[in-house]
């Protein structure tokens, strides 16, 4: 067979069905192999959302998501969907095509030095040189980028590679071996444990990730332990934890960010100390020692020095943690943080309030849903006011921050979970920035709920402007925006917009009850913005409030 | 400025030694010096020096992650005062 034909019945022999892609001249020959293949192509209308489509087929199931391009400027489209892949730990494998061995280095027609410009954006990288490595270099590829910490890696290769002849060979795809942890460490920590008063676990996507959100709601249970949340482990812990007090960090629950900076026990489990989560660093969690678990030991002692650092797998890891504590009064206290802190939704006047929209929706739902959101204010309220049972059902870009993440993600989800509700809650600024996947929604009919909060603003950045920059607002004004209704209606989408807190019920039922993709478009107050808010440098207990 | 050397075996890759030098600049080092060979098609030894205010072990644990490295081995840590105390 060609080696072009050998990539798809590799990405079959790992159990792909789907893949996201771009055609283009230098990967043609693998296009040309889809034509007979059993394995499903989805084209989506341009390569960063083939990525990010691959991305969120990826987080929404906890599998690996498979993305391909051209050579040149197709390669260098994916380059953002694998940053965040790469910051937020996805396993993805991005496959480009690239122009004959023979020219590559003569600056020929859509050559780009790919593995060069893949280093900084993912976990590794190949190039082929020889058809007969191609096949062990797929299966590496895939071994690696879901093994240890997953991650995107990408894989070059050249037409002649796929044009050229080879054997196809079975593969017995291995058994991972998961790291042992030392069992003296884990004493230790359960020493640390049992001595703790003040107690706090802080969870991050690491636990998803691991397939252990049962061990850890196991642990939780067992020892009643206060619990946080980074953005990417929402869903990890059961929303009906007692003592869970949701997310911490700049846009945290005032309830986290006050237990963490009070405990006298941190035990870290699958995060990574991230600025947005510590605020100033040397002022986080001041009282506290920490335990770190991760299956990457290049995060322990990268931002805050840990008391124990156990490496290991943590379906095997957090049961073994499993001991007694005697808490009762930091655990009232705890209660009484959830109780003083609480939500409120009682907004004045007759405009939507997108906190209480989202927390309508969220309980609203079926069970089986799962939401994507682009980057920006209301990527905060949801993870604010929204409650997952499940970190597969919370697709989020934490580490990178991706505007346009929203829509190509939940189009990946989609696919991967056919029979789940889809739905993006997106802003004005990032639905724009893949705006063109909305002809991949309408080509597989997918019935993808769309949520656009338009405060005609980029509204995150407006907000520091408010705050930080003296009130001077340079480009963060988008009341140009486009009739967002007129331009769903000419995908063939259906399409309403809604701009009274009376309209919202109605309006939520009306978009579930749609068969196919829905637009649901609310205009927001500008004014309106996230609370509370850690600024910039300074500690977590200085949250403000608006 | 604290110096730092390793000696790192690695695979004969495609950027085997643009990554390692990648991630000296990204995490924070400065490259002293750098000496490349190959005995073989399959191998290639790195000596590098580096030098740096950050914890080495925040370097030794994200190169010792590359997947095309075999082997890694932190040789020595000299401070420049020690250099300097030599040189005299």
């Amino acid at each position: 067979m060609t080696g072009a034909q050998l990539v798809l019945k590799v990405l079959q022999q790992h159990g792909i069905k789907h893949v996201f892609g771009y055609p283009g001249g230098a990967i043609m020959p693998i296009y040309d192999a889809f034509y007979d293949s059993d394995l499903k192509h989805f084209l989506c209308r341009h390569e960063q959302g083939a990525a990010f489509s691959a991305v969120g087929y990826a987080r929404s199931t906890n599998g690996v998501g498979v993305c391909m391009a051209t050579s040149g400027p197709g390669a260098t489209n994916l380059v953002t969907g694998l940053a965040d892949a790469l910051l937020d730990s996805i396993p993805v494998v991005a496959i480009t095509g690239q122009v004959f061995s023979s020219l590559m280095g003569t600056d020929a027609f859509q050559e780009v030095d790919v593995l060069g410009m893949s280093l900084a954006v993912t976990k590794h990288s190949f190039l082929v040189e020889d058809i007969n490595d191609l096949a062990k270099i797929l299966h590496e590829a895939f071994e690696l980028a879901q093994s240890g910490r997953p991650g995107p890696v990408l894989v070059d290769i050249p037409k002649d590679i796929q044009i050229g002849q080879v054997d196809f060979e079975p593969y017995p795809i291995p058994t991972r071996v998961l790291p042992e942890f030392n069992l003296a460490d884990v004493e230790a920590a359960k020493a640390l444990i049992q001595q703790a008063k003040n107690p706090v676990a802080y969870i991050g996507g690491g636990v998803g990730m691991a397939d252990a959100v049962d061990e850890l709601n196991e642990f939780l249970q067992a020892t009643q332990i206060p619990a946080v949340s980074t953005l990417k482990g929402l869903g990890t812990i059961a929303p009906d934890y007692p003592y869970y007090t949701g997310m911490i960090g700049m846009h945290g629950t005032k309830a986290s960010n006050l237990a963490v900076q009070e405990c006298d026990l941190l035990i870290c489990i699958g995060a990574r100390f991230d600025d947005r989560v510590t605020g100033k660093l040397d002022t986080f969690a001041p009282n506290a020692k920490v335990i770190h678990l991760d299956i990457d030991v290049a995060e322990f002692g990268k931002l805050r020095q840990p008391d124990v650092a156990i490496k290991g797998d943590f379906k095997q890891l957090i049961p073994a943690l499993k001991t007694k504590v005697d808490i009762t009064p930091w655990q009232a206290k705890i209660s009484a943080l959830n109780v003083e802190h609480a939500w409120r939704y009682d907004a004045p006047g007759e405009g939507v309030f997108a906190p209480a929209l989202l927390n309508e929706l969220s309980q609203r739902l079926p069970t089986n849903h799962v939401v994507s959101c682009d980057v920006g204010q209301h990527q905060m309220w949801v993870a604010q006011h929204m409650s997952f049972t499940s970190p597969y059902n919370h697709l989020s870009s934490g580490g990178a921050g991706t505007m346009g993440f929203g829509l190509p993600v939940a189009i990946g989800a989609q696919i991967a979970r056919p029979n789940t509700t889809s739905v993006v809650v997106t802003g004005d600024g990032s639905f724009m920035m893949n705006i063109q996947e909305l002809g991949t929604i309408k080509r597989f009919n997918l019935p993808i709920k769309i949520v656009l909060l338009d405060n005609q603003r980029l509204g995150m950045v407006k907000q520091w402007q408010e705050l930080f920059f003296e009130e001077r607002y340079s480009e963060t004004n988008l009341s140009d925006n486009p009739d967002f209704v007129a331009l769903a209606r000419a995908f063939d989408l259906t399409a309403k917009t809604i701009h009274s807190k009376f309209e919202v019920s109605d309006a939520i039922t009306q978009m579930l009850e749609t068969d196919g993709p829905y637009l649901l478009h609310v205009v927001i107050d500008d004014k309106e913005n996230v609370w509370p808010l850690v600024a910039p440098g300074k500690a977590n207990h200085e949250m403000i409030e608006g | 400025m604290i110096r730092h050397r390793f000696n790192i075996v690695a695979k004969q890759q495609p950027a085997t030694v643009e990554r390692v030098l990648r991630v000296v600049r990204h995490r924070g080092f400065i490259l002293q010096s750098v000496n490349v060979s190959s005995s073989d098609k399959a191998q290639v030894e790195i000596e590098l020096t580096v030098s740096g205010e950050r914890p080495i072990e925040t370097l030794q644990t994200q190169l010792d992650k590359l997947y095309d490295i075999a082997h890694l081995e932190l040789i020595s840590a000299d401070t420049a005062a020690q250099a300097a105390s030599i040189r005299a």
